[in-house]
């Protein structure tokens, strides 16, 4: 039991290591702030969620548990709020946006 | 080995991945060309110092570690609320004082 119980966790928390790396990764190859932040809310919501999963799998039904998964569900309430008022002030200040937008053609 | 002792074998390996992480959003945060690549990159900082609290209070077995990360979530979340006010507010006095400095101009003239 205790070893399902450390494979499933541990395999939880490599995945959500991955995923914060390929996030960092993703901001390094971008080369814009609109485009880096689509890398930056994939660790923020995914990373986060693998990561503190694999330790609620880990730890058990505890009130530590409760804890990660509070800690969860106040960053997936606040990162798209965050997410918002970065772009908001990007479209603001940059005098120079159109540089950076490409117009689409169907 | 005891699944304990993997696990903290585990959890160490785990610890000093992130902290590269952490470096790397660091320099991120240092070499942004624009201020709201800072604030990006400050983001993911906090993001990914609530993963390390949070694998620490498993590692530890300190229960309060888990209190600590849940503060640092909304923290972070109002670091970033006031420095995009901040900005915003700057970059509008900016703006006013130049639309200003041009309407002098253009009476003197």
């Amino acid at each position: 039991m205790a070893w399902i119980r450390f494979v499933l966790g541990g395999a939880l928390m490599t995945g959500g290591v991955v995923v914060l790396a390929l996030s960092v990764i993703g901001v390094y190859r971008f080369n814009y702030v609109l485009n880096r932040m689509h890398a930056a809310a994939m660790g923020d919501t995914l990373g986060i969620l693998l990561v503190l999963g694999g330790l609620i799998v880990l730890s058990g039904f505890t009130a530590l548990s409760l804890k990660l998964l509070l800690t969860i569900v106040m960053l997936w309430l606040t990162s798209p709020v965050s997410s918002h008022l970065i772009g908001r002030l990007e479209v603001h200040v940059n005098e120079r946006l159109n540089e950076h937008l490409k117009e689409v053609k169907h | 080995m005891t699944p304990d002792q993997m696990r903290d074998v585990f959890f160490n390996i785990l610890l000093g991945v992130q902290g590269v992480i952490l470096f790397l959003c660091l320099l991120r945060s240092i070499i942004g060309p624009s201020v709201t690549d800072r604030i990006v990159a400050v983001n993911m900082v906090g993001t990914n110092t609530i993963a390390i609290i949070a694998v620490l209070a498993v590692r530890l077995g300190e229960s309060y570690l888990a209190d600590i990360g849940l503060i640092y979530a909304m923290v972070s979340f109002l670091a970033v609320v006031l420095l995009t006010k901040v900005y915003m507010g700057a970059y509008r006095e900016k703006k006013l004082k130049e639309a200003e400095a041009r309407k002098k101009e253009a009476g003197e003239l």
